[in-house]
């Protein structure tokens, strides 16, 4: 008799814990059905993303073939004429230092990528990784060591373009760009080389076990800037 | 006797093993759940790019137009040769304002910023100001001037010997007034809020005032712009 009572006692327990089991199954199918529209949501704003990226290139490029038609016409306007001319290398000069065209000549190659040291083996583990605050320290250090043109990944810096975006991805001109980082830069290749110095930006990277190598070469290309560079705000004080 | 022994055991053997397969799906569905938070985070990225791309494309409609424009203008005064080289004139006015050789104005923000008296207090460093630069740009800041030394694309911002600031190769003091121009609006609202640069250094204890004017003047870079090396 007892017997019988212990064998419906363990499997009413038994029920109580299936019952329990499929309400709280029911439960999540439930809410993932919710996410089932989420996803599709998403791949809807991913497809009106990829569209805009789209019709924003195609737009460059056709904005590019009005700059070479205003190139020709700045040339043709300026020839047999001294003065002008003198105008028109000035323009051009400017657009290489401005970013609008692509500029060559000796200076270095950095290339940075995240330690590949396992980041539970040591105590901060955040130090491993390249940060947009080193690609800007970086960046600085080469601009004080008077580098002329500085591209990252192949994309142009200019006055506009902004290093810091949070965390470990970095938005230049509008791409993002992750570990590892290749960093070209145009000048004189002792001075610039100077960032390994002690105490220098690329020996505190090497400290922290980020991988990073400096190598001066006399044959650098950078690209030139592809986005938008439009002032609204701006005019000259005359 | 025997007989029911078996049965229950049968029994209990069968429950035990529909519960755990049940808890082993339960696992599973508990651990997808976990994804798809991820994946309704993606979603509110996805609309912030969204609206990212938008607005850039926003603005090469309105480079495209502009430039479209000025090829216009050229067809059109093509036959003067006058007319033509003003207009040569004009375009080496704006090569040189994006150099920055020219003294511009505009709306936009100054930025006033106190340094702390407090000896051995933190101090505003050569990186701060470098932040905060980078910050404006994010925000769309088409001119910078820091205490009047014009911000161009090569412009360098150096601490020498941990406590000298260097803007341009030229000796910084405190206070720091910092003057962007550009929609004032974005580029206040990118340094204050939630994690916003200034509001960080606020909460250290700086004395920041951010003023929006509708009229400032950055004055030209006054140097050479290095160019020796690019070909």
């Amino acid at each position: 008799m007892t017997n019988k009572k212990m064998i419906s006692f363990v499997l009413g327990m038994m029920c109580f814990a299936l019952t329990i089991g499929i309400c709280i199954q029911i439960k999540t199918v439930n809410n993932n059905n919710s996410t089932i529209s989420q996803s599709y949501e998403e791949s809807n704003l991913k497809a009106e993303v990829l569209k805009y990226k789209e019709k924003y290139d195609n737009l460059l490029k056709e904005t590019e073939k009005i700059d070479e038609k205003l190139k020709e016409k700045i040339e043709k306007a300026t020839e047999n004429n001294s003065e002008l001319e003198e105008a028109n290398n000035q323009i051009t000069q400017g657009n290489k230092i401005i970013g609008l065209s692509e500029v060559k000549g000796a200076g270095v190659i950095i290339n940075i990528s995240d330690s590949e040291i396992d980041a539970n083996s040591v105590l901060n583990s955040n130090d491993l990784l390249v940060h947009d605050k080193d690609i800007l320290n970086i960046v600085n250090e080469l601009k004080n060591a008077g580098a002329e043109a500085i591209s990252i990944n192949e994309q142009r810096l200019i006055l506009t373009t902004p290093i810091i975006c949070g965390g470990n991805i970095i938005n230049i001109n509008g791409e993002r760009i992750g570990s590892p980082f290749t960093i070209k830069a145009i000048g004189l290749p002792e001075t610039l080389a100077n960032l390994s110095r002690p105490g220098g930006y690329v020996s505190t990277l090497q400290e922290r076990k980020v991988q990073v190598s400096l190598k001066k070469s006399n044959d650098i290309t950078i690209p030139k800037y592809t986005g938008v560079l439009n002032f609204k705000y701006l005019s000259n004080v005359k | 006797m025997k007989k029911g022994k078996i049965t229950v055991t049968i029994t209990i053997a069968i429950a035990c093993f529909a519960l755990s397969t049940i808890m082993f799906m339960q696992f599973k569905i508990v651990n997808e759940t976990d994804i798809t938070s991820i994946e309704s985070m993606r979603e509110e990225e996805l609309r912030e790019e969204l609206a990212n791309w938008k607005q850039k494309y926003k603005e090469a409609e309105e480079q495209y137009q502009e430039k479209m424009q000025r090829l216009n203008e050229y067809e059109e005064k093509e036959q003067s040769a006058e007319e033509s080289s003003k207009m040569v004139e004009k375009e080496l006015e704006q090569t040189n304002m994006y150099l920055g050789k020219t003294q511009v104005q505009g709306k936009g923000i100054v930025i006033k910023i106190k340094d702390t008296d407090n000896e051995g207090v933190e101090t505003i460093t050569a990186e701060d100001l470098l932040i905060i630069v980078d910050y404006l740009k994010l925000a769309g800041a088409e001119a910078i001037s820091i205490n009047e030394e014009r911000i161009i694309n090569m412009s360098d911002i150096v601490y020498v010997n941990n406590s000298i600031i260097y803007i341009n190769q030229q000796r910084i003091l405190a206070p720091y007034v910092i003057q962007a121009i550009g929609d004032e609006t974005k580029l206040e609202s990118t340094l204050l809020g939630n994690g916003g640069y200034v509001e960080l250094l606020r909460n250290i204890g700086f004395d920041i005032s951010i003023d929006r004017q509708n009229k400032i003047i950055i004055p030209k870079y006054n140097k050479e712009i290095s160019q020796k090396y690019i070909q």
